[in-house]
């Protein structure tokens, strides 16, 4: 399983393009920026990894930061997480929590793992299997609009 | 310190928001308490017991404190300073115990699913007073019930 891990980094996080729509974009690439990920979140989801990658901390702990702190205090380390598979256009995740005595893995939706491992610090991966079975359509247009700003640009 | 319920969450097409209604047994108190749409989704699940398809945030806070054997002893709704409501969770992990910060709402919610119960501290019912939410109440036309889906 190991080898076929592809390390993503979070580039940014989009409105929808229907501004009704009450969901945003999180938008993961590779190293090598030859694959991308969009996954599409809950605007609860997408501010609290949008805060994490622009550093701003919150006045008071939002539902991440809680469950952040709730792992901290229980000694678990997020020894990293991976979005495993997509299945009927929903995405799923594992959280691999560590602790002293054992490793544990929780289900999760990407957007909640990716939300926690931005605030541990902790590396996210997709399987390359999920990354393949992604429709062209769905991530051209975001590797095009990537492309088309400078280097290691954010939105 | 008095022990509370949830026993109404209702929405305020005022400020888009959500109010969770809170309520000791003998119906002597009430802590009205405003909060956003996604905990007012996670303490609604939990009310109604309907379970999502996927994991949402909240239960996943609950899976890791399962992993762990961690139980929650309580959530305490602290303090209100500035308009902003203070809440605790107190935890059993091992021989210990640990306090942790949080928002009223994210306790309310993890507490929902954890069974465990929901105290005010009389320091808070006595702070806040529900003369505002009386005026919003009355405030209210009959068309603005049902109108939105809470």
């Amino acid at each position: 399983m190991d080898n076929d891990l592809v390390k993503l980094l979070v580039q940014g996080v989009w409105a929808d393009a229907n501004p009704n729509a009450e969901s945003q974009v999180v938008l993961l690439q590779d190293e090598d920026k030859s694959a991308a990920l969009p996954i599409w979140v809950g605007i609860a989801e997408g501010t609290a990894i949008r805060l994490a990658v622009e550093g701003i901390a919150p006045p008071r702990p939002l539902s991440h930061d809680l469950l952040r702190n709730l792992t901290e205090h229980l000694g678990l380390k997020v020894s990293k997480v991976v979005v495993t598979d997509l299945k009927s256009n929903t995405y799923f995740a594992s959280i691999y929590l560590s602790s002293p005595q054992s490793e544990v893995t929780i289900d999760s939706r990407p957007s909640d793992a990716i939300a926690l491992a931005l605030r541990t610090r902790s590396p996210i991966y997709a399987t390359r299997e999920v990354l393949d079975k992604q429709p062209p359509e769905a991530v051209d247009p975001w590797l095009k609009r990537l492309h088309s700003k400078e280097s290691g640009g954010t939105a | 310190m008095t022990q509370m319920e949830v026993r109404g969450l209702m929405f305020d097409p005022y400020t888009n928001a959500y109010i969770v209604i809170l309520r000791d047994d003998g119906n002597t108190e009430m802590l009205p308490i405003w909060v956003g749409k996604p905990e007012a989704h996670a303490i609604s699940r939990a009310i109604e017991g309907t379970p999502e398809e996927r994991p949402m945030t909240h239960d996943l806070m609950k899976t890791v404190l399962d992993t762990a054997d961690a139980k929650v002893i309580s959530v305490v709704v602290t303090d209100l300073k500035e308009n902003t409501y203070y809440a605790k969770i107190h935890l059993s992990y091992g021989d210990s115990e640990y306090s942790v910060d949080s928002r009223p709402s994210d306790a309310i919610a993890l507490a929902l699913r954890a069974q465990a119960p929901i105290f005010v501290t009389d320091e808070v019912l006595q702070k806040q007073s529900t003369e505002q939410f009386d005026r919003w109440l009355e405030n209210l036309k009959p068309e603005d019930f049902g109108k939105y889906e809470a």
